[in-house]
């Protein structure tokens, strides 16, 4: 694998889609103008391209062939094999670009007992690199970043077509990409933070990308500081893992050379109190950083308020890629994490809890995106439930299938969003299938795939997360099951809702949801609630030609599907229908199982049901057909039938019932006041302290100033009240005394 | 009779100095206090010479040939100066020009 493009030249990856950024925002605003995304088309093509051979590679290249005797040759300083390693792991490589940070003699290694303890040890040393580590992981990574990357830019050219700020837009995307491709690559912990905090700058100036919205610009600070607590637990992690163990590169010189920081907290028979001590808790600080990107219960209140973001956004960034790094991060970090049983349990139980509460939010909502984005929550917490229950396979194979049809869903309701002139409220709208027949069959298989339904690639995922956390606790396997009830009734919900039933859209656009568009002219003017006969002449004819010569209008589209946003939903609803059979006969499972992440963690593990993507393992687990396969796919079927008989037959039975009990109804449609429960809680005492501050700023501080002002002044004013009299002997008197003190100052010396 | 040695001439200086400061202190004439700085200036002129004298070289009384000169055009200058002032004021009194006080 060594001889791979994808391998010599990984560092394309992340710099394509960087150019095309950089590309698309110095020229963008001046000569490239509607024709910005073709820079980070590019750019994250060629960088699809790359991850996809190199994805390819792996799987059914040489794989096992003996290392190359001529690698260090052939390949010069970029290439570090080392030849055990190799063995061991012939697909894992480390990549060093070159040396970032360099604190410190490295030559130093510290004191000889424990030359990795830098606590106490003042004279040990930094050594960053900014380099890569590709393995399995990784690869799937790069594949779901990139591809569902490039098909989002894409669909973005139509969503976007017209914005003021067009090339703004595709150049944080591009910047975006390129920042999370890092976090994916990064060989060490300081690179993951780098791509950590460039994604959340990103998913900042995304969010608010629509400046003239209060709302908008109000959800991007909330993502940004509710992120900062996370961050800040995350940042003392990496600090604290560098203190306990001299590095934070992953595996040092490589795999097997026991200098990096995933093999050194396996090695505890020679540990010190204090490596004990932060093993401990690192998985702790570590978590509070994944729990707050990948918004899990304290810190999840940011991710509905980022639906304030363009449709794209909501679907690439805090859908797909961004909010799973958490995930990602725990099943990277795996040997720091699954000895620490205390950790993995709070991770399993906040994932499940956050399972059920996201779904029980997402039952009473009624804006498409919120519902969509309590559900993303919801299914990071399957995640993190399967990380904590040490079944990481599961969750990144749920991670896999859930950035295809959750990126389908998003993108489904952004055509929603553009037919219907921003509007999003699902109760104003009924039977699209009639106006967006496309959208209505790939809804239809996002939905399946969300809800678990027998076959789609959401139920082989999910199944294997329940699985797990049946192995670890019924309990929690049965709150997962209960969950996933729910989300195959809110997901069929809100399908029966919008896309079945008689014909009925939103009759004028509302200004206040208007994403920054003008109000689509023929849209408005063609489904005025009335004529619902012409609707189907608009869907039969969706090219954008038949339209073009009536509307002589180069900004909007023509038709309620423009065929580039359709060609990347289809292609999502591919994923999103099929994706399951990657993990056919445990293929994916046994792909990431080589990844050195993945099986050292196994060896540590000793957790019945626990899923590293090892063969006996898993057969374990899974064993083909089983139980809970049968029963997850009932409660899914049981749910979709609940929604139907709810939302498509008997439209006013759910209002009945949700009237019938009322309090709790309430309740769920606030969201538990949960938000509420911060701002008097956290946001509004803090506010008080800052006003307190402020006072205390302006009078003490300041009056403390300006009474030290005052002094010189004071003594300005008397000295020259005596002795700037205008006397010519004065100031010769005030010389001589000076150049007396002086003297004697000289003399008395 | 004992030698004139360098203490006597830096006396000389010294007195001639003092004398200056002191008439510069006391009297509000302008053209008196201006005779005493040229008096101290005098006593550093002698104090020059006397070090030079003293160290066997020429380089005291080169000094003071110079400073003799800058004296000589700075009193041309400051006497010219006192008698603008005089027309101004109608006095000499230095007390007079008190309101040129920063």
């Amino acid at each position: 694998m060594d001889q791979l493009f994808a391998v010599q030249h990984a560092y394309l990856i992340p710099l394509l889609p960087l150019i095309g950024a950089m590309v698309a925002g110095l020229f963008g605003a001046r000569h490239l103008k509607q024709e910005s995304h073709w820079p980070i088309w590019i750019g994250v093509g060629a960088s699809a391209l790359l991850a996809l051979s190199l994805l390819y590679g792996m799987t059914f290249g040489s794989a096992s062939a003996t290392p190359p005797d001529d690698a260090s040759s052939s390949n010069g300083p970029l290439l570090q094999p080392i030849a055990s390693a190799i063995e061991a792991y012939p697909l894992a490589r480390s990549v060093e670009w070159f040396t970032w940070i360099q604190a410190g003699d490295p030559n130093n290694q510290g004191s000889p007992t424990h030359p990795q303890v830098v606590y106490g040890n003042p004279t040990a040393s930094l050594h960053v690199s900014a380099g890569c580590f590709i393995d399995p992981l990784t690869a799937i990574m790069l594949c779901v970043i990139t591809c569902i990357g490039f098909l989002i830019t894409v669909y973005a050219k139509g969503y976007m077509s017209g914005e003021s700020g067009y090339f703004r837009f595709f150049a944080y995307l591009g910047l975006f990409i390129f920042a999370m491709t890092i976090l994916v690559m990064g060989d060490n912990l300081i690179m993951l933070y780098l791509g950590w905090e460039g994604v959340g700058l990103c998913s900042y100036l995304l969010i608010g990308y629509y400046t003239e919205k209060p709302a908008a610009r109000e959800a991007a600070k909330k993502a940004f500081l509710v992120n900062r607590i996370g961050d800040f637990g995350f940042g003392l992690g990496i600090m604290l893992s560098f203190l306990a163990f001299g590095t934070v590169s992953y595996f040092g010189q490589g795999v097997g050379t026991h200098t990096g920081l995933l093999e050194l907290a396996i090695g505890n028979t020679a540990a010190t109190g204090f490596q004990k001590l932060a093993m401990h808790w690192i998985p702790f600080l570590l978590m509070i950083g994944a729990f707050g990107k990948s918004a899990q219960f304290p810190l999840y209140v940011w991710l509905p308020d980022a639906m304030e973001g363009p449709t794209p956004v909501s679907a690439l960034i805090h859908a797909a890629t961004m909010v799973t790094a958490g995930v990602y991060m725990i099943a990277r970090c795996g040997t720091l994490f699954v000895t620490n049983s205390a950790a993995m349990t709070t991770i399993a139980v906040i994932g499940c809890f956050t399972a059920l509460l996201a779904a029980t939010i997402a039952l009473r909502q009624f804006d498409l995106k919120k519902v969509f984005a309590y559900s993303t929550i919801s299914q990071l917490g399957f995640m993190f439930t399967a990380v904590g229950c040490l079944a990481p396979v599961a969750g990144v194979f749920h991670l896999v299938t859930h950035a295809f049809f959750k990126a389908l869903l998003f993108l489904s309701s952004g055509v929603v969003m553009h037919a219907m002139a921003g509007e999003l409220d699902m109760r104003r709208m009924s039977g699209l299938k009639k106006v967006l027949p496309i959208t209505n069959i790939v809804i239809l298989i996002g939905c399946l795939a969300l809800a678990g339904f027998p076959l789609s690639s959401g139920f082989f995922s999910k199944d294997e997360i329940v699985a797990a956390a049946f192995a670890r606790s019924p309990i929690l396997g049965a709150l997962l099951l209960f969950a996933a009830f729910m989300t195959a009734y809110y997901t069929f919900r809100l399908y029966f809702q919008v896309f079945q039933g008689p014909l009925v859209v939103p009759p004028a656009p509302a200004p206040a949801h208007g994403h920054g568009h003008e109000p689509h002219d023929h849209a408005t003017a063609s489904h005025s609630a009335v004529e619902t006969d012409t609707a189907p002449s608009s869907a039969v004819d969706i090219g954008q030609t038949t339209h073009a010569p009536a509307h002589g209008d180069d900004d909007h589209h023509h038709s309620h599907e423009p065929w580039v946003m359709m060609w990347p939903l289809i292609i999502l609803a591919l994923g999103a229908a099929f994706g399951g059979f990657f993990n056919v006969h445990d293929a994916l499972g046994n792909f990431l199982g080589q990844s050195p992440s993945f099986d050292l963690a196994w060896k540590l593990t000793t957790v019945p049901g626990a899923n590293f993507g090892h063969a006996e393992a898993a057969a374990e687990a899974s064993g083909g057909i089983s139980w809970i396969m049968i029963l997850s796919g009932a409660i899914s079927v049981v749910g979709i039938a609940l929604a139907y008989m709810l939302h498509l037959r008997d439209r006013a039975a759910a209002e009945r019932i949700a009237a019938g009990l009322e309090p709790l109804t309430g309740l769920v449609e606030n969201k538990f006041y949960v938000d509420e429960l911060y701002q008097t809680m956290i946001v509004e005492p803090l506010r008080l302290l800052g006003r307190v501050l402020y006072v205390i700023d302006r009078t003490v501080v300041d009056g403390l100033v300006a009474v030290i002002s005052r002094v010189p002044q004071v003594l300005g004013f008397f000295l020259s009240q005596t002795t700037e009299r205008g006397y010519l002997q004065g100031y010769a008197a005030s010389m001589l005394l000076g150049v007396a003190v002086i003297l004697i100052l000289i003399f008395m010396r | 009779m004992t030698p004139l040695t360098l203490e006597h001439f830096l006396a000389v200086g010294a007195i001639m100095f003092s004398i200056g400061l002191i008439g510069f202190m006391t009297r509000r004439n302008l053209i008196v206090m201006f005779l005493c700085t040229e008096l101290m200036f005098q006593g550093v002129a002698i104090n020059l010479i006397a070090f030079g004298h003293y160290h066997g070289n020429l380089a005291g009384q080169a000094f003071v040939i110079f400073l003799l000169v800058i004296a000589a055009s700075e009193a041309s200058l400051a006497l010219g100066l006192v008698i603008l002032l005089f027309r101004q004021r109608n006095t000499l009194d230095a007390d007079a020009w008190r309101d040129l006080k920063g």
